[in-house]
């Protein structure tokens, strides 16, 4: 208890005397802190709204898409493992046209009694009724993206050209698929009455039936086995695995990196704490062994230096935590900060904040109780280096400044390695960066060489293309057809891109490994198929599309930011003709400099606004709150490399502040003894600067091609900063570095230095 | 005599082996100080005085022999039964103060009593009490670098007998002071050994010296002499025919 009390009044008087550095130390542990709880939130599973959605809809794990709906799908819901059912509906492809856009959607027929499988969750509004015919509801994240309201007209059009207007009912959650726009078609639900009449025409609609599972995770096999039993009558295939999938999508990256850099900046707070407690403790050591002779036991100090410099940790800790909280509650919902994994953060970095300063702690208990031990910096000579270099008439203050930076090794060290790691995360941070302005600026390197996509909508498909073809800025029209196809043994489906020709006139996928294809049959994918069906290239691949084999040769990877990278690429001649004419688009490149928006407005108005007409949407748009953490981040490391330097800075002056008479007696002027000390300090700060951005250049390519392995894309997307940027990021951070180390110096040496002994 | 013996140190010797050869700081020192006595130990730089008394106080460790602090063996105890040792038993004066920088002069006296037990407001009181005796009562809230050398060392020793320690070790206290506060400092020493307190001050200075009711000399670690002054105002005839 009296220990307490007087070890109070130290830590009180101490932290009073360094606010600021304290602050710092809050704030960088703080932010630490606060990204790795972001990071973790996104990355588990429980932001991922479909857990929630699943469970509130009791969804179904496995949605089958058949073009009848015959005897065989009773078999299917007599299989092994399936509780219930939904369905099977009729479904109907519509367009939705809102505010002058044209939007994909389908069409369900439902019971105006919802099912008790997979029920849409109504949030707004209320379910079909029998005494409203013309009632939809709309699935959520469809309708925002129409800016949908209860009671707003709804028009769609048919496949045979006529137009039909609803009004919404209800808008609903749903977890029977992705949201809109990342899953197309959107979803409404009708009234089986109401679909009869918008689509009469029982061949172009579909099934779609949902199966509920006693065990999730025999999705995969009932899949397969509903694949073997159905045979060409399925069409596709969905299991909750890619709708989950398709949920989760930006927040996985984003949680990825959150993590990257919380770990790195974890690394790099420590130091700094490490610095910190180590440069605070060096400076004490008289007044520790004052705070002995007046009665403190070894371990009774060494408790009070962890209190002090454990306490800003953990108060960083507890700040970064309700931050961290708050992020995520504000970005995904408080009822999804899953408890576990935020208390193991708050558990690890806490412990790895005691750890950091134990060491330090425990160095300054074992000072010797003897107020008048000197601690001076080892080392009193010149190095052969040093004595060259004065011999040579360089500036003694370079010379001088250089021999104080490493006078202690382990601070200076540290101050190096604590100042390299935050740079290395910032110059990753600007690889990011330069990649996703790789992406914006280049987007024929991610697959995206067209930049509009026509689909003829009421023209004849030759018409539509005769008409992009005739436009000034257009440089290529390439027919395309997107399908679905069954992967063997996958039980789920994946996308076939086919576009352009195979042999000439193919289109510019951005092959990086491998080859191009040459011919029909040949194709190439992305690493998520190739990471799927598990081949290499040069492997065969057999697909079923619409119920007829597609075999290809996968002869190169490509860059594919679509669908986790699950697409396969072949020339639109590779595919069977029924699949293939007429072209359901066409892929438009662009003049170099041609205005993508004035080239669709002019195609709309030509064709009398028949033609459909799609901007592609970049990878980089997508990603833009990316660089929303990349600054943040750089921010937090900015202040963990302040700190060190402040470390590095107090205590180099403390060590030499009694050289500093020395060198005014010999002669130095102010601004000379002034240049020496920020030389010392200097020399550490360009060394740790120069070596982070050296390592963090050399890896950055390879950690964001890991990324995009891991995520489907594929290697082969990351680009290093800029020369420039680097330079100026370097630039920028010596510069702040001296310009801070410059105020005490300054103070220092225009100080009245006396000459007693420390 | 023995039983009134606050500190006792027999056969004490200190030998320095951190470097290629031993150092023999300390060579076999055998002292005795009673309750109430002034003792100075003089001896010129590296006769090993700081030593000898670092060792007293527990701040360094004994080589060999005994220490006896108010009829118990310390230099046996362990690091830390030294410094709970120290709290109420030993008070310390430096050279150079030894204030705790960050701390205010009220903190600073306060810190020892607060370590001994005493609830703030004793501490609080206490501090009042001796910063008023020693003329500081005003400076309470200043910071040790707003302070003159000589009010840092009153402060020091302000701080050394805030819990009425049965010996207060002294080093070097004016070896920093100019001639005027050197006296001041003295002045108050002179003060609370006549209220009855034990003390031991290192110096080189003979003037400072005099001050003492005994001066025991070192020469490379050991007593070269030992004797007790004779004061003017207590020469009585008695005690003189007794000395000589």
């Amino acid at each position: 208890m009296s220990t307490a009390r007087a070890g109070s009044r130290w830590i009180r008087a101490d932290l009073r005397a360094r606010k600021g550095q304290a602050t710092l130390t809050v704030l960088a542990v703080a932010g630490i802190v606060a990204a790795l709880i972001t990071a973790v939130t996104l990355l588990e599973d429980s932001t991922n709204p479909w857990r929630g959605l699943f469970a509130q809809t009791e969804g179904a794990h496995v949605w089958l898409y058949t073009r009848d709906n015959t005897a065989q799908l009773a078999g299917v819901q007599a299989l092994d493992g399936v509780t219930a059912t939904a369905g099977p509906y009729r479904s109907a492809p519509v367009t939705a046209l809102q505010d002058g856009r044209r939007e994909p959607a389908s069409l369900r027929a439902m019971p105006a009694t919802p099912p008790r499988v997979a029920h849409p969750a109504v949030v707004e509004g209320g379910w079909l009724d029998p005494a409203q015919p013309d009632g939809v509801v709309v699935e959520r994240s469809f309708a925002r993206e129409l800016r949908l309201r209860i009671g707003a007209p709804f028009t769609v059009v048919a496949l045979s050209g006529q137009r039909h207007t609803l009004y919404v009912r209800g808008i609903a959650d749903s977890a029977d698929q992705g949201f809109y726009p990342e899953w197309t078609p959107g979803l409404g639900w009708v009234l089986p009455e109401a679909l009869d009449r918008i689509e009469p025409m029982l061949g172009r609609s579909e099934w779609v039936t949902g199966l509920r599972l006693a065990d999730a995770d025999a999705a995969q096999v009932v899949s397969q086995r509903v694949v073997v039993m159905l045979d060409d009558q399925l069409q596709r295939l969905y299991t909750w695995r890619e709708i989950r999938a398709a949920m989760e999508l930006d927040n996985r990256l984003l949680g990825t990196m959150l993590a990257l850099f919380g770990v790195g900046g974890l690394v790099a707070a420590a130091l700094a704490l490490a610095n910190a407690a180590g440069g605070r403790v060096l400076g004490q050591l008289r007044d520790l062994a004052t705070l002995k002779s007046m009665g403190f036991t070894r371990g009774q100090v060494a408790l009070l230096l962890l209190v002090e410099h454990g306490a800003l940790g953990l108060i960083g800790v507890a700040l970064g935590t309700v931050a961290g909280w708050a992020v995520t509650a504000l970005a995904v919902g408080a009822s999804s900060v899953a408890p576990i994994p935020v208390l193991t953060i708050v558990a690890g970095t806490a412990l790895a904040v005691l750890a950091a300063v134990g060491v330090p702690a425990w160095r300054g208990g074992r000072t010797p109780p003897i107020p008048a031990a000197p601690s001076q910096p080892p080392g009193g000579r010149l190095s052969r280096l040093a004595r060259l270099a004065l011999l040579v008439r360089l500036p003694p203050a370079l010379v001088l400044g250089t021999r104080d930076a490493f006078t202690r090794r382990v601070p200076a060290f540290l101050t190096v390695f604590g100042l390299a790691v935050p740079m290395m995360m910032i110059t990753i941070g600007l690889g990011v960066w330069a990649t996703l302005d790789n992406f914006a600026r280049n987007p024929e390197q991610v697959g995206q060489h067209a930049s509009l996509y026509v689909r003829p909508g009421k023209l004849e498909a030759a018409q539509a293309a005769r008409l992009a073809g005739a436009d000034r800025d257009v440089a290529a029209v390439y027919p395309g057809t997107d399908v679905n196809a069954l992967a063997p043994g996958e039980g789920r489906s994946v996308r076939v891109r086919a576009v352009g020709g195979s042999a000439s006139d193919r289109y510019p996928f951005p092959v990086v490994e491998g080859r191009m294809y040459a011919e029909p049959g040949e194709a190439v994918a992305g690493q998520g198929l190739l990471d799927l069906l598990g081949v290499k290239i040069g492997d065969r691949v057999r697909l079923t599309v619409g119920g007829s084999p597609l075999i290809v040769r996968v002869v190169g990877r490509t860059v594919e930011p679509d669908q986790d990278g699950e697409v396969l690429s072949v020339g639109l001649d590779s595919l069977a003709a029924k699949d293939s004419v007429p072209p359901e688009y066409y892929a438009l490149a662009l003049h170099p400099g041609a205005g993508r928006d004035e080239v669709a407005a002019r195609l709309l108005a030509e064709s009398g606004e028949n033609l459909e007409v799609q901007a592609a949407v970049n990878p980089a748009d997508r990603l833009a709150m990316i660089r929303v953490v990349i600054v943040a981040l750089t921010a937090v490391l900015t202040l963990i490399g302040l700190a060190n330097l402040l470390t590095a800075s107090a205590l180099g002056l403390r060590d030499h502040a009694a050289d500093l008479a020395v060198l005014k007696a010999m002669g130095l002027t102010p601004r000379q003894v002034m240049a020496t000390l920020v030389t010392g300090t200097g020399l550490l700060v360009v060394l740790g600067v120069v070596a982070g951005a050296a390592a963090g250049a050399s890896v950055a390519t390879g950690l964001i091609d890991l990324q995009g392995h891991t995520s489907g894309v594929g290697a082969g997307i990351g680009r290093p900063p800029s020369p420039v940027t680097l330079a100026l990021a370097v630039l920028l951070a010596v510069g702040t570095a001296l310009a801070v180390a410059l105020i005490p110096a300054r103070r220092a040496a225009r100080a009245q230095v006396p000459i007693t002994a420390r | 005599m023995s039983d009134e013996a606050v500190l006792k140190a027999i056969n004490l010797v200190k030998i320095y082996s951190g470097g290629a050869v031993p150092v023999p700081a300390v060579r076999g020192v055998d002292l005795q100080v009673d309750a109430g006595e002034f003792v100075a130990v003089m001896g010129p730089s590296g006769s090993g005085k700081s030593t000898l008394v670092h060792m007293l106080g527990g701040l360094d460790s004994r080589t060999s022999g005994e220490i006896w602090l108010d009829g118990k063996r310390a230099d046996t105890l362990s690091e830390s039964a030294w410094a709970l040792l120290r709290r109420k038993k030993i008070g310390f004066v430096f050279q150079f103060f030894n204030l705790v920088a960050n701390m205010t002069v009220a903190d600073n006296v306060e810190l020892p009593a607060l370590l001994a037990g005493a609830s703030p407001r004793e501490a609080r009181e206490r501090r009042e009490d001796l910063l008023g005796a020693l003329n500081l009562g005003d400076r309470a809230d200043a910071s040790p670098a707003q302070l003159s050398g000589g009010e840092q060392q009153r402060v020091a020793l302000a701080r050394a007998l805030a819990n009425q320690p049965s010996v207060l070790l002294a080093d070097e206290p004016t070896g920093n002071l100019d001639s005027r506060n050197t006296r001041d400092v003295l002045r108050l020493l002179g003060r609370v050994h006549k209220d009855g307190q034990t003390i031991v001050m290192v110096t080189h200075d003979a003037r400072v010296a005099a001050l003492a009711d005994r001066v025991v000399s070192l020469l490379d670690g050991e007593i070269v002499d030992d004797g007790r002054i004779a004061r003017p105002r207590r020469r009585t005839v008695g005690e003189v025919i007794d000395l000589r």
